[in-house]
């Protein structure tokens, strides 16, 4: 069993709380063992850096200082605090200063950052750590009669200096993911583009459009659902769904999965237990 | 010796450019065309175009001037990225066909189509003039040329990335926003806005940025980094969009957009409860009537499908808060001590 | 159509100078910039080094008088020296102002402006931003001009001036985008159209589009040019494409190696070495692969440029183009491995004669920058000087067309002319008796013009060059434009760039004949020293009939003696 920290996101503590179900569920299954940490904290979105990059780094650092604690790599399921923490952990080992500004704080924790923990993806450990051909292994209940559209979303992709796993701009392990989960995986020309989540409050008719786009053509290309290893892409695709496809006048819906529940589908675990049900769009 | 000529084999292949064709004076809707060459290893994308256009239909029409990667103009897409056709071998684009052998060549997008791969610029420099991408020099007319600006290692560092762009456009039609919407300001003016308004030389920053928090401004990217991933000088267009953003942030009167309280919401509730207090974001960035308006029905289908805790909010805060929060708080002793050592 | 007061004929930086300058000598005219590129796409762009002034930033010692005195050296004494005067001493107000209106400039420890070494400089003058001098300088004058309201004509191609007798009405040009010719009736016309070396194209490092348009419009009007025969080749171009390394990565320490690993710039200019002036170190180049001191390859023979002891810091922050171009084009990384160059056409001294005011021998008719010939240059231009030769004197000319504009009577452009104009290029698609491919044309002309008016000349050469220019003059006559349509016809516009650079290698290759002598940029073997008794003259190329007419003018001279140019 290979164990792992595990960050708290806070829309999966909220808005899609079924991702962090459903690895509760399946985990076991495929070696891997998450310990949640409880105390870690919102990573700022891709907001708090600009705003004030000083607490920015404090909280991140200190969100990895727990991982490292427990002499375990930090594991994210959500693109965006995945793309948030590796871009903080990224600056305070470029930085002494900034390393020492925010260890001399975390001293008074018992905690310390010392940059030895790696900050990785769900999608990342089932691809590196278990491997494509351990889980076509426990596939029981294989996807194969289902066409799926991989929408990978940007921020586990982008900006590549910080990422750096997969092709920015023409990415492949949530293909393989699904191939090995038994599933056909659509060539799906938004499969790297942007869900418009980031500007939903701020410019909403420009983010709808962005979101219908990506619907229109998972539709088009006769998906049966969208999978995504974003919980934020999630809440645009599957929550604002809706309303994204009535600005675009089109009469039509698709489901959307998390990349998490497409897991359990496969390994057996039904609808209500991965709490699919609480989607929007069924 | 068989060795021998199946490497020179391998220098020389038959490939196919898909190109995108549309005529407005003929064509009632685009099309495309495939040119089949013979090419050799370390020819680029443009002298592949230029070759078809000497030989093979002279009709193909795409623009192409220096060749060298400095004016600019032969931006277009290439299997489906838009980049420089001067800068870009055939050879490595072959690895990234989707159909083997075959390259397709499309128009930048997110600008208005004039024939095949040309676009039309006009909307670009359109606002480039709104936004004022110039400087507005400190220096009176009558100084003008007597003396120069000193000016600092560390300042030019600041604009040096920001002054190679080319305007060749690529992260303007790899924009998301601007698909979305025409109006929106654009990477490159984004860009270009964040190197006046870090120049000390220039005297109109505050004129800018009040242009730049508005509607179709800089809170409306959504930071998909794409701008940043196909800028074919590798600038780092992000950084200049987070500086402008932290810039408003500092100055008053700018603060006052939806953008900028939502970004500052998330420091409040790290603060307080050490998560994101979802639930309310929404009234904190547009106000009540805003949300009441727009996200109320949404709000309603989600309560039903317990996706979200009705409110009044009952998010439950990190463990172990307390201590977090002295920490929080002292570092925000440390951001004020050290503005102030900055403003003597 | 209301008169313009000016109509600018290119939008790079002499074009974007002289309207910016025409428009604060008298806001009130009616000024319009044409440009068949949108103007930051122009050529300015490419220049990486930097320009000269004698700021005295870097060398406390430097002075105007010294700049003047490397220039006119330079120029192998066929420079002007009044307009030589002219350039340097503007040099150091044009810097400031560009600074002052937002260039970035690298910059030195007590930040002022940074200065670097340039080849045949006696001082450290020449001002840059890392290696993007020139394109930054356009960014910042095309952004000015955006700010000033400028008027700009983007994606139009001038034709031909209007003229009745000697008298200018003003430009035909074609709107690109429509297809349509359009007339632009003025009071004054500033041809800024930029060079003429591209004729040499793939064995030249310039644009696409430097075809000496604005020169081949003059010449067709009955306007003289000036000393055509001198064309500046620069010694290092990439081997395969002619593009440009910039004199900058010799300037921060690149050494010149032969394939026995020699520096054998130490045989040709032992002091200078690298740093020797760009016709001298071209013609070296040449000697070192023709005497079988080159590495070879089927793209053909070069040299070594080696930056590898420069260290990958420097590489990547002062020369970070240089090794983009070198990974792009050669596949070579600076850092790791020398870059294969070789000779390339890069520079056109000669161009449209104008005097110091950038006016021509036609009323109203200006021109500035690389189309022009003042003559600050001579027979061979200094590095660095390039970028300050289309400043000052675009500036110039922008104030003298706009002090001067109400002096010329406007008068309009008759509808027929337009008609006829547009007639003509319509021919061009007609199929009957059109048949030849343009592509085919360019490619022999560079040819002929590298093989038999290149770095080494002799008059049989030239002859034969003649003969060739002359035969592929009879086949253009029979050019097709297999693209029939209007809007945005690129087909039309290559055949018209090739019509210009027909008529222009004629003046260059007669200019070469004439010349019986070795000076500067202009080397003939069989006449291998500089005449000064016969030669120290400007030449002058004037269209008669269907051929040139070759005609001289003399050098003004000044403080400096002729004396023999050594390094």
């Amino acid at each position: 069993m290979k164990r792992y920290a595990y960050y708290l996101s806070c829309i999966n503590e909220s808005m899609t709380k079924e991702v962090d179900r459903s690895i509760d569920l399946w985990q076991n299954d495929l070696g891997i063992e998450m310990v949640k940490l409880h105390e870690s904290t919102c990573c700022g979105g891709s907001n708090l850096d600009y705003v004030s990059p000083k607490h920015f780094a404090l909280v991140n650092g200190r969100n990895i200082a727990l991982a490292e604690k427990l002499g375990l790599d930090l594991v994210v399921s959500c693109n965006t605090c995945l793309m948030t923490i590796r871009t903080a952990k990224k600056k305070l080992d470029e930085s002494p200063d900034l390393k020492k500004e925010v260890n001399d704080l975390l001293k008074k924790e018992g905690l310390e950052y010392k940059g030895t923990s790696n900050v990785r993806h769900l999608l990342w450990v089932l691809a590196e750590d278990v491997g494509f051909e351990a889980i076509r292994q426990k596939v029981r209940v294989p996807l194969n009669k289902y066409r799926i559209a991989p929408f990978y979303g940007c921020h586990i992709l982008r900006p590549s200096t910080v990422l750096g796993k997969d092709d920015p701009l023409d990415p492949s392990s949530l293909d393989k993911l699904i191939e090995a989960l038994g599933g056909t995986s659509l060539p799906y020309e938004h499969k790297n583009r942007c869900c418009g989540f980031h500007t939903l409050l701020v410019a909403e008719e420009e983010s709808l459009n962005v979101a219908a786009e990506a619907l229109e053509e998972a539709i088009q290309i006769k998906a049966d659902f969208i999978v995504t290893p974003c919980p934020l892409c999630h809440t645009v695709l599957d929550g604002y769904q809706a309303k994204a496809l009535k600005q675009a006048h089109i009469q039509s819906s698709i489901p959307v999965f998390h990349l998490s529940e497409m897991v359990g589908l496969a390994l057996g675990y039904t609808d209500k237990q991965l709490g699919i049900k609480r989607h929007i769009v069924s | 010796m068989t060795g021998v000529t199946e490497l020179h084999k391998e220098e020389k292949r038959d490939i196919t450019l898909r190109v995108f064709r549309f005529n407005p004076q003929v064509d009632s809707k685009p099309y495309f065309d495939d040119y089949t060459i013979q090419t050799e290893k370390g020819i680029t994308v443009l002298r592949s175009l230029n070759y078809i256009k000497e030989h093979v239909d002279a009709s193909v029409s795409f623009r192409a001037f220096c060749q060298a990667g400095i004016c600019g103009s032969c931006g277009m897409r290439i299997n489906g990225i838009s980049k420089l056709a001067c800068t870009t071998q055939v050879w490595d684009e072959l690895e990234k066909a989707r159909e083997p052998g075959v390259i397709k060549i499309e128009p930048l997008r997110n600008m208005p189509l004039i024939k095949d791969l040309i676009v039309d610029m006009d909307p670009l420099v359109d606002k480039m003039k709104h936004y004022s991408n110039w400087v507005e020099s400190r220096m009176p007319e009558h100084d003008m040329g007597k003396k120069e600006f000193l000016v600092s290692e560390e300042e030019f560092l600041k604009y040096d990335k920001a002054t190679d762009c080319i305007l060749c456009a690529s992260c303007v039609s790899e924009c998301t926003i601007l698909r979305a919407h025409k109006e929106y300001v654009s990477p490159a003016v984004l860009l270009k806005s964040y190197r006046m308004n870090v120049d000390s030389r220039d005297a109109i920053h505050d004129v800018r940025l009040g242009e730049l928090v508005k509607d179709h401004g800089v809170w409306d990217c959504t930071h998909c980094y794409r701008c940043q991933e196909t800028c074919v000088k590798h600038i780092p267009i992000m950084d200049a969009i987070h500086g402008i953003r932290e810039d408003a942030l500092e100055v008053r009167g700018a603060r006052d957009t939806s953008g900028a309280k939502h970004a500052e919401a998330f420091m409040e509730d790290i603060e307080k409860k050490g998560k994101l207090v979802e639930a309310t974001l929404p009234i904190r960035t547009n106000g009540i009537a805003w949300t009441l308006q727009n996200l109320l029905p949404m709000a309603m289908k989600m309560i039903m499908k317990r996706r979200t805790p009705p409110p009044p909010p009952l998010v439950k805060p990190a463990k172990g808060m307390k201590k977090f929060r002295e920490l929080f708080r002292e570092m925000t002793e440390h951001v004020k001590a050290e503005q102030k050592s900055h403003k003597k | 159509m209301k008169p313009f007061d000016i109509v600018i004929v290119g939008g790079g930086g002499a074009g974007l100078y002289a309207a910016m300058e025409a428009m604060k000598t008298n806001p009130s005219l009616n000024i319009a910039v044409l440009s068949k590129v949108y103007p930051n796409r122009s050529h300015t762009s490419a220049a990486q080094g930097g320009a000269n002034a004698a700021l005295a930033n870097k060398a406390k010692d430097d002075t105007v008088e010294l700049h003047i005195f490397d220039t006119i050296k330079g120029s192998d004494y066929l420079a002007d020296q009044d307009a030589v005067e002219i350039l340097c001493s503007e040099a150091p107000k044009i810097i400031r102002e560009l600074d002052n209106i937002g260039t970035p400039w690298s910059r030195l420890d007590d930040n002022t402006i940074a200065q670097r070494p340039f080849g045949g400089a006696g001082r450290p003058r020449c001002c840059y931003c890392a290696d993007k001098t020139g394109h930054t300088i356009l960014q910042t004058l095309y952004e000015q001009c955006l700010k000033k309201g400028v008027f700009f004509f983007n994606e139009y191609f001038a034709l031909n001036l209007s003229v009745n007798g000697s008298r200018m009405k003003g430009l035909v040009a074609m709107n690109i985008k429509t297809g349509k010719v359009e007339a632009f009736p003025a009071r004054t016309v500033i041809l800024a159209t930029g060079g003429y070396a591209k004729m040499y194209w793939n064995r030249s490092s310039n644009a696409a589009g430097n075809t000496g348009d604005g020169q081949a419009i003059a010449y067709r009007a009955g306007i003289p040019l000036k000393d055509m025969e001198f064309v500046q080749f620069h010694p290092t171009g990439l081997r395969k494409s002619g593009l440009l390394v910039t004199e900058g990565a010799r300037g921060e320490g690149g050494y010149l190696i032969n394939k026995d690993g020699e520096r054998f710039m130490s045989r040709y200019a032992p002091e200078k070495m690298e740093l020797g002036p760009r016709d001298l170190v071209s013609r070296s180049l040449e000697t070192e692969i023709l005497q079988g001191r080159g590495f070879d390859s089927p793209a053909g023979k070069y040299i070594h440029l080696d930056l590898t002891h420069l260290g990958a810091d420097l590489i990547k922050s002062r020369l970070p183009q240089i090794r983009e171009m070198s990974m792009y084009f050669e596949g070579v990384d600076p850092i790791e491995e020398p870059i294969p160059v070789r000779p390339t056409a890069h520079y056109s001294m000669g161009g449209i004669d104008t005097d110091n005011f950038g006016r021509t021998v036609m009323d109203g008719v200006y021109s500035a920058g690389e189309s022009a010939c003042v003559s600050v240059h001579g027979a061979n231009r200094l590095g660095g000087n390039s970028l300050l030769d289309i400043l000052v004197f675009g500036r110039i000319a922008g104030r003298a067309a706009a002090e001067e504009a109400r002096k010329f009577e406007p008068s309009q452009i008759t509808e027929q002319e337009v008609r006829d104009t547009e007639a003509l290029l319509r021919s061009y698609m007609q199929p009957s008796g059109h048949f030849e491919r343009y592509g085919a044309l360019r490619e022999e002309l560079g040819q002929t013009l590298a093989n038999n008016v290149g770095i080494y000349r002799e008059a049989s050469k030239i002859h034969k060059g003649i003969a060739e220019i002359h035969d592929l003059r009879e086949r253009f006559r029979h050019v097709r434009v297999f693209d029939t349509s209007d809007v945005y016809n690129t087909n039309l516009l290559q055949v018209l760039e090739l019509k210009n650079m027909l008529d222009l290698a004629e003046t260059v290759a007669a200019g070469a004949l004439a010349r019986e002598e070795s000076r500067g940029s202009h080397t003939r073997t069989d006449f291998p020293v500089r005449d000064d008794e016969k030669w120290h003259k400007h030449t002058l190329a004037t269209l008669d009939g269907d051929s040139v007419r070759l005609g001289e003018k003399p050098v003004i001279m000044g403080r400096y003696e002729l004396q023999e140019r050594t390094y």
